[in-house]
């Protein structure tokens, strides 16, 4: 397998592939490039950390949607489709400092650098940002993947592993703080400790994870009533729930 | 703002999971770790060490180089074949400072210090969170038990890991530049 990492986003992306037929070296790397180039050019259009980035300008009043970058009208759709989806819990509109797609983006330039990994034609492609995981193919031509979720009280340990076959996001404020809004009662308080998401694309894995965090049971019906993406809950009391066909690969333990 | 955090004590399992981040800085993708010795519990492992009790050296030794800057080729995770150990074995104890690295709530950098090919100890060496009360908490928490993650990944056979993470890839970033001026 091939391995690369990449300190993109504020965070490092990891790249793997997967292949028993071993690789032409100059081919893996340039796939690796492009994908990274890919994610740096995510990150120059949407960071909300750099201010004359197309997105911080469009916070700030000073471009519309229209004369910003095309992806950021593209991207504006998915995270409208994924506030319909989780029944208004996950908004980017009703973050404070104007419209906020990150919690979108992530994920959603995760999957698309997949594609360029994928496109090598290898047996499997992996794409990790910072604990949001898109996966293709298989490690070995019978295997699956197995992706391990992080125990939200004690990092050095796992939940419980599951069967990846699309992507795989965990959203939880243990590691990065109160950054999580409610946009029904614009506070950060969270319903869970953390909710992991399966689902054929992980930009909308990951927004749903997001909404599960913030919204607890509240918003957990309108991820059951998603086909294709199942959901793992575990509550601030260490309980935990999950949607029938969550594909867990293991026991859960807490 | 200046503090320092022992990461580690002289555990084998502490340092073997600070040797997994030398090939897997976030520790996230387990099929990208070399089998070591400590950490092969799969079949056909040439291994000459225990392998429940890793030797913190051989560990070492059992990092293949990057074959580039950032890439890294490995076997696959099914291959159980222990790599050839080709230890350069430095002597004498020194101390080198990773890259500052951003990350979420702000800037750090690790020291590491090691005797030989073997690390001794892993600490903070500078963190700038602006005073962030939270982060500091969340730091406080987390960054002692990175090491631990990537090992417990290990064990449990699988290619990557999901969860909230941002603290440990600034670690680990600058832990693996780190090691790299180390030459470990």
């Amino acid at each position: 397998m091939r391995h690369h990492e990449e300190d993109v986003m504020g965070t490092v992306v990891t790249f793997d592939l997967f292949d028993e037929r071993g690789f032409n070296d100059r081919a893996v790397d340039e796939v690796f490039a492009r994908a990274a180039a890919m994610l740096r050019d995510v990150d120059e259009v949407f960071s909300t950390w750099k201010p004359q980035s197309p997105v911080s300008r469009l916070r700030r009043g000073e471009i519309d949607v229209a004369s910003a970058p095309p992806q950021v009208a593209h991207v504006l759709d998915l995270c409208s489709y994924a506030k319909e989806v989780s029944g208004g819990w996950f908004d980017p509109w009703s973050m404070p400092g104007g419209v906020d797609p990150t919690g979108y983006v992530k994920g959603w330039a995760a999957q698309s650098s997949l594609a360029v990994l994928a496109s090598l034609g290898a047996t499997g492609a992996i794409v990790n940002a910072a604990g949001d995981v898109a996966v293709a193919g298989r490690p070995t031509p019978t295997g699956a993947f197995r992706v391990g979720v992080v125990n939200p009280f004690d990092r050095s340990v796992l939940v419980c592993v599951v069967e990846a076959v699309g992507g795989v996001a965990t959203s939880g404020d243990y590691e990065r703080g109160a950054h999580l809004v409610n946009p029904f009662s614009a506070d950060t308080t969270t319903a869970l400790a953390s909710a992991t998401v399966t689902g054929p694309d992980l930009g909308l894995a990951d927004a749903l994870a997001t909404a599960l965090v913030v919204g607890g049971l509240d918003a957990l019906p309108f991820i059951e009533a998603l086909h294709g993406y199942e959901a793992l809950l575990i509550g601030h009391d260490a309980k935990w729930s999950r949607t029938s066909s969550f594909p867990l690969a293991s026991g859960v333990a807490l | 703002m200046k503090r320092s955090v022992i990461v580690t004590s002289a555990t084998a399992v502490g340092l073997t999971g600070v040797m997994l981040f030398h090939t897997a800085p976030v520790g996230m993708t387990v099929g990208a770790l070399p089998t070591s010795a400590g950490a092969s519990t799969g079949t056909g492992a040439t291994t000459t060490t225990p392998t429940t009790v890793p030797a913190t050296t051989s560990t070492v030794a059992a990092a293949p180089p990057p074959k580039s800057k950032k890439s890294t080729t490995t076997t696959a995770p099914t291959t159980t074949t222990a790599p050839t150990t080709t230890t350069t074995a430095n002597s004498g104890t020194r101390s080198v400072i990773g890259e500052a690295v951003n990350y979420y709530f702000g800037v750090l950098s690790v020291e590491v210090t090691a005797t030989g090919s073997k690390i001794t100890s892993v600490t903070i060496s500078t963190l700038q969170d602006g005073g962030n009360y939270r982060s500091q908490s969340i730091d406080q928490q987390s960054i002692p038990m990175l090491e631990q993650e990537s090992m417990r990944a290990q064990s449990a056979n699988i290619q990557s890991i999901s969860g909230a993470s941002y603290t440990s890839a600034g670690f680990a970033q600058s832990l693996q530049s780190a090691l790299k001026k180390l030459g470990l």
